[in-house]
């Protein structure tokens, strides 16, 4: 959701989205997962509202792509519009689990809205945040 | 003091204690905060937060003693601050003994993948208090709102 200075305008910005709720449209849980392969890596791009409702079907995608045996896995939340601590614990969960399995996880995070609930819970300090796929993907490439 | 007058009044919701209702409680909740414009843009989100963080660890609590009652949220524009209400009918808990998690750096964090919901809410809200028994928990957290 966007959020302006602008009273009108936020208001009005707040009442579409609670429109599009009420109507329903589309899936119920507001979480995509797109995934595409890119050099050696797989790309898991996030698109919506990582919170409790969505957190099952991410944890699914990390769990799969680590079944397969994949080496480096980027989570792209450039297109997260919101995240909770719900949403925090299952990308400290993927990366519990790469780990084990002896992979890699990158994150992609320019938006300073979810950039700074990774820095309110510490979470900064256990991940770099990348500001694109590119430069997470090179970072990798370097090693 | 500014002229412009405050906009008083709350919002009440009645919410099934299911996931896919907490898009729906960020929504509502937020666009009532946002009603008051003297709340900096930023604080929204901050609400939008917090009353995702309480309605969370409401459904997980009565989810584990599979209670279907709704969980009540309010939202309580009183002028001088916005009151955040989040009850459930969960078995409780004990406020003052929640886990200290591990050093972020430390692989230990990484077995931890929640329990920072409840410290979200005091590092966002003006004040968050939580008042938990045997037959549920208040979340009640107030967000002061400032003169332009």
């Amino acid at each position: 959701m966007a959020d302006y200075d602008v009273g009108y305008t936020r208001w009005s910005s707040t009442v579409g989205d609670v429109q599009r709720l009420a109507e329903g449209a589309g899936d119920k849980v507001q979480l995509d997962v797109h995934r595409y392969a890119r050099d050696t890596c797989v790309v898991l791009a996030v698109l919506g509202e990582l919170d409790l409702a969505g957190a099952p079907r991410l944890r699914q995608s990390v769990v799969s792509e680590t079944a397969a045996g994949i080496r480096h896995l980027v989570l792209d939340l450039t297109a997260v519009d919101f995240i909770d601590s719900t949403g925090l614990g299952v990308v400290v969960g993927a990366l519990r689990r790469l780990r084990a399995h002896d992979a890699e996880l990158s994150l992609v995070c320019p938006e300073q809205r979810i950039r700074r609930v990774f820095e309110m819970c510490d979470l900064d300090r256990v991940f770099t945040l990348h500001g694109t796929v590119d430069d997470a993907v090179s970072e990798i490439g370097a090693r | 003091m500014s002229g412009a007058p405050r906009p008083v009044g709350c919002v009440e919701l009645t919410v099934p204690p299911l996931p896919e209702y907490l898009q729906v409680v960020r929504a509502i909740v937020g666009a009532a905060a946002a009603l008051d414009d003297r709340l900096r843009a930023g604080r929204v989100a901050d609400v939008r937060l917090v009353v995702s963080e309480a309605a969370t660890n409401a459904i997980r609590a009565q989810a584990a003693i599979r209670e279907a009652a709704p969980i009540l949220v309010s939202c309580d524009l009183m002028g001088d601050r916005i009151v955040v209400e989040v009850v459930d009918h969960g078995p409780g808990f004990d406020p003052s003994v929640l886990p200290d998690l591990p050093e972020a750096e430390t692989p230990e964090r990484l077995r931890h993948e929640s329990g920072l919901g409840v410290s979200l809410m005091h590092q966002l809200a003006d004040s968050a208090v939580l008042e938990s028994g045997p037959g549920g928990t208040v979340v009640k957290l107030t967000f002061v709102v400032g003169d332009a």
